[in-house]
């Protein structure tokens, strides 16, 4: 199998401020996000980061998606670093999160063809892109209304097609289906395993046990920014993933809750 | 190509709006218009028959005739016997104002000047020294006027005035850059959408100079429209015809525009810059009011302190303020406004560069 993403010895670390130090009433300065995190995922599969809440998935695509810079480590993105070429790391993944928002002023049509040319498109292969794309997940109808007017669903979808209007080989999701009721929900996964089916890579991160059964090939855990656990979803789950979670949880951290 | 489209998109969110275009516009309209009206209700009169005692001769008399007469009023001329028995004419209200050119004034020779004295408690007296100054100030300047008052002196409210022109530019294009640049910068970073811009191959300096050129050419509209506002109603409100403006050359008008030119994109860049470091537009807004009110004191200090020496064209946005002044004096201060011009680039470059660097740095854009 041809190796896409590798990553080695990830690591990141976030100042406290004052407030947050009083908050979580602890004394320390920083704090570990991620912690010498290292795996490798491979061309046309789904690789899922399974992890609670504060785990460090989401700082570990951040970092991926060179929106953020490891303190030390690296990881290599079909042969480019993203420390070292962050530029050429953007134009071979599309990036999907909650935290990156669309102007609602425009319209998808206005918005699908600027990333398009931000990624350095040429017009034709754009107008292309955009009859496929609009057409199938039906937002052509919408083309022309403002961001700001469409229903949440219908946003989600403008939202997906944006962060791949470039056709990238690799795609990173965090949270792919946070917030979608349960039909955008299923046009996003469906959409995923399309993908998957084109040879494409996909990353994403979740705390949906459900979710990872259904789409990932491979499982990485993640507990308090380490990699605790890693291997094909047979490997993880062993018959029933959430039961297996929490037991490897309960022998890191001895607690539950 | 990817700058071109950021360029793009920002003057595709301004002219598709109605109402951001309303709101750039509209001050310098009302400013227009209320001035107008202002001067309609000062100057009421058909027309004004002035009485001004002249002493010597020069061409110039003709010339200021000739505006009195375009502006549809009279003027008579009568001979300057005793200053003191014209002095308190004026002040009886029987007379306008007392003109006097020293001999051979035509010939600009070594002693050349020309003395006023007006009633500048009356709107005919204003009204006649402000059009002999634009008169003087068509001929060149190249003597000294005195100007004398005949009551307690609010010349220095006029002079205050007219020196306060560029001050007032100022102040409209940093309101302006001020309209469009908080929401467009530290707005989009607040909504997350230049964070979608940020994932992009598009390189940090195209992001800042597709915010940069935009938001410039949009607050250079939204100050020209305040700027012809208050400039077309001044002579209105002054009681001028607009020929006051022929006063000044081609190369007036040229470095003029030159200095202004150079300002916007620097006042653009340092609020592009303050919205980046800001979390929201109201933080970003609170900086930049502070800011406004540091370049309006730099601005006001060329208004009071009269001659500063060539150091002060040094200073970014002081060094146009002074420029315009001078220009606006009747001066061709050519290298003057070409070195305020250059600083004000270099400036403008280094805030760039400056906005670039914060582009790339996480804890500015994504830190909490």
């Amino acid at each position: 199998m041809e190796e896409i993403v590798r990553a080695e010895g990830l690591r990141k670390t976030f100042t406290l401020s004052k407030k947050q130090q009083r908050i979580e009433r602890t004394g320390e300065t920083r704090r570990i996000a991620v912690d010498g995190l290292s795996f490798s995922a491979y061309r046309g599969e789904i690789y899922g980061l399974l992890g609670p809440n504060g785990a460090g998935k989401t700082t570990t695509l951040r970092m991926l998606a060179t929106l953020i810079r490891p303190d030390s480590g690296d990881a290599v993105l079909m042969g480019h670093s993203i420390v070292k070429e962050p530029d050429r790391v953007r134009d071979i993944i599309g990036f999907m999160t909650s935290e990156l928002k669309l102007e609602g002023f425009f319209t998808p049509d206005y918005l699908f063809d600027f990333f398009g040319m931000m990624h350095g498109m040429d017009k034709d292969k754009l107008a292309a892109r955009k009859r496929d794309l609009f057409a199938r997940f039906g937002i052509d109808k919408y083309a022309e209304v403002p961001v700001k007017s469409l229903s949440t669903g219908m946003l989600q979808k403008v939202s997906l097609v944006i962060s791949i209007v470039h056709d990238p080989e690799i795609i990173i999701f965090d949270e792919p289906t946070n917030g979608l009721d349960v039909l955008t929900a299923k046009v996003v996964t469906d959409f995923l395993v399309e993908l998957k089916g084109m040879g494409k890579s996909i990353l994403l991160s979740t705390h949906i046990f459900s979710l990872v059964e259904k789409l990932c090939d491979r499982v990485g855990v993640i507990i308090d920014g380490k990699l605790v656990q890693e291997g094909t979803l047979v490997e993880v789950s062993k018959g029933d993933l959430e039961t297996s979670f929490f037991e490897l949880y309960h022998r890191i951290k001895g607690e539950i809750v | 190509m990817k700058l071109l489209a950021l360029i793009k998109k920002e003057f595709h969110r301004f002219f598709h709006d109605p109402r951001l275009i309303v709101t750039m516009l509209l001050p310098g309209i009302v400013i227009f218009l209320l001035y107008s009206a202002l001067g309609e209700i000062i100057y009421t009169e058909e027309s004004r028959d002035l009485k001004v005692y002249l002493s010597g001769e020069s061409n110039v008399v003709a010339m200021i005739e000739g505006m009195i007469e375009q502006n549809g009023d009279k003027v008579e001329w009568l001979p300057l016997e005793s200053e003191e028995t014209a002095r308190a004419a004026i002040l009886d209200g029987e007379a306008t104002a007392i003109l006097t050119f020293t001999e051979n004034f035509d010939s600009f020779g070594e002693n050349a000047s020309v003395g006023i004295v007006y009633d500048n408690g009356s709107t005919d007296g204003s009204y006649f020294y402000s059009l002999v100054s634009s008169v003087l100030i068509g001929v060149g300047m190249r003597f000294p006027i005195r100007v004398q008052t005949v009551r307690e002196d609010t010349e220095v409210a006029r002079n205050f005035m007219q020196s306060a022109l560029p001050f007032i530019v100022i102040c409209f294009i940093f309101a302006a850059g001020m309209s469009v640049t908080l929401e467009s910068v530290a707005g989009e970073k607040e909504r997350g959408t230049l964070a979608t811009i940020l994932v992009t191959s598009a390189k940090r300096r195209d992001i800042a100079l597709g915010k940069i050129v935009p938001l410039s050419c949009i607050s250079m509209l939204g100050a020209t429209s305040s700027f012809l506002g208050i400039a077309l109603s001044i002579p209105k409100l002054m009681g001028m015809s607009f020929g006051v403006f022929g006063g000044y050359s081609g190369w007036s008008y040229l470095l003029l525009f030159a200095a202004i030119l150079s300002v916007v994109p620097l006042i653009v860049s340092v609020i592009s810059t303050v919205s980046t470091l800001s979390r929201s537009v109201k933080e970003a807004s609170a900086y930049t009011s502070g800011l406004m009110i540091l370049v309006m004191v730099i601005s006001l200090v060329s208004s009071f302190v009269p001659s500063m020496g060539n150091w002060v064209f040094l200073i970014p946005v002081l060094n146009a303020v002074v420029a315009m002044q001078g220009v606006l004096a009747g001066g061709l201060l050519v290298w003057q406004t070409l070195a305020a011009v250059g600083i004000n680039l270099v400036c403008t470059a280094g805030l760039v560069f400056l906005m670039t660097k914060l582009l790339s740095s996480e804890r500015i854009m994504f830190g909490k």
